[in-house]
């Protein structure tokens, strides 16, 4: 059982991290969609702030990582064109895909996609993060705040969302060995 | 004391706890803060959009996103995109950092911002503007 740096990158930045992104969204959201004036005790207020306040955090951070690492460590290894004269293409993941009949879809559609529509999450989730972090209890009592917060907050999982699909089913489709 | 009421949901009695600032010893502050993050982050996002449409438009352009090799243009696109996000941060959060503005505009317009980034970045839209 072993995995190649190249493996192990790709695991990392989809599997690891996608994964972890996942897990600080769906906590994030269910913290700030529950923030609400009836639903929260003053005794349950500074746990479940703190709770949320780490939730976004981690996710900003984790969207931050996995666009970074996704597009200076494993997109180059994706788009490297071959040498002249290589038949086997099974290394250049996006040649492979362009030369296979019905399988071009996945790098003109899916990973043209993927790789521009991801860098919108850093961004969104960084803004959402600074709301939860600066305002705090304020969230509580102001309504919209807290759905601008929110919007954010889905509008950087939508991104990430599309993107780690399209990254799914591209990784199924050309591997990077 | 936090406002207690008592509502009648579908038959279903429900008990409601409004709390206000000063019960959860909250000083509230102006809205300016999360405007000026909201409208860099949205900023940023439209910029994202224009780039990818642009390169996806333009070949000479694309060359010139061409900041490090082994990613291609992309690597512009992410670079000048997120310094949009950070200067755009940065200008506006000391001007708006005591300001309390209408949240109608502001959420249009970031929103109108957003739209524009996930569109421009959305191949079958960018794909429109590709040479023949």
């Amino acid at each position: 059982m072993e995995l190649t740096n190249r493996e192990a990158w790709t695991a990392a930045h989809g599997m690891i991290f996608g994964a972890l992104f996942l897990l600080a969204f769906a906590g994030g959201l269910a913290g700030l969609w529950s923030l609400r004036p009836e639903w929260v005790t003053r005794a349950g207020v500074s746990e479940r702030m703190l709770r949320l306040k780490v939730g976004v955090t981690g996710m900003a951070l984790v969207a931050w990582v996995t666009t970074i690492t996704g597009t200076y460590i494993v997109y180059p290894w994706y788009r490297a064109k071959p040498p002249q004269g290589t038949t086997d293409l099974t290394h250049y993941p996006k040649s492979l895909l362009l030369a296979t009949s019905g399988k071009a879809e996945w790098h003109k559609f899916g990973m043209e996609w993927k790789e521009h529509v991801a860098w919108l999450s850093p961004m969104l989730a960084t803004a959402a993060a600074f709301i939860v972090l600066y305002y705090g209890n304020q969230l509580i009592v102001d309504r919209r705040l807290r759905w601008a917060a929110i919007v954010l907050f889905v509008a950087a999982f939508a991104a990430a969302g599309a993107a780690g699909l399209m990254g799914a089913f591209i990784t199924k489709a050309a591997p990077l060995q | 004391m936090a406002t207690s009421t008592m509502r009648s949901d579908g038959g279903k009695r429900i008990d409601e706890v409004t709390w206000t600032a000063e019960e959860l010893d909250i000083v509230e502050k102006p809205n300016g803060p999360a405007a000026a993050a909201l409208l860099a982050a949205a900023f940023g996002s439209l910029v994202m959009g224009i780039l990818t449409t642009g390169a996806a438009a333009y070949t000479g352009f694309a060359d010139k996103l061409n900041l490090q090799h082994r990613v291609g243009p992309l690597s512009g696109k992410v670079t000048f995109a997120g310094l949009a996000f950070v200067v755009a941060w940065a200008v506006l959060a000391p001007v708006l950092w005591k300001r309390d503005l209408a949240w109608t505009p502001v959420a249009v317009l970031a929103g109108a911002l957003i739209v524009g980034g996930f569109t421009g970045t959305f191949p079958k839209f960018f794909d429109l503007f590709a040479p023949g």
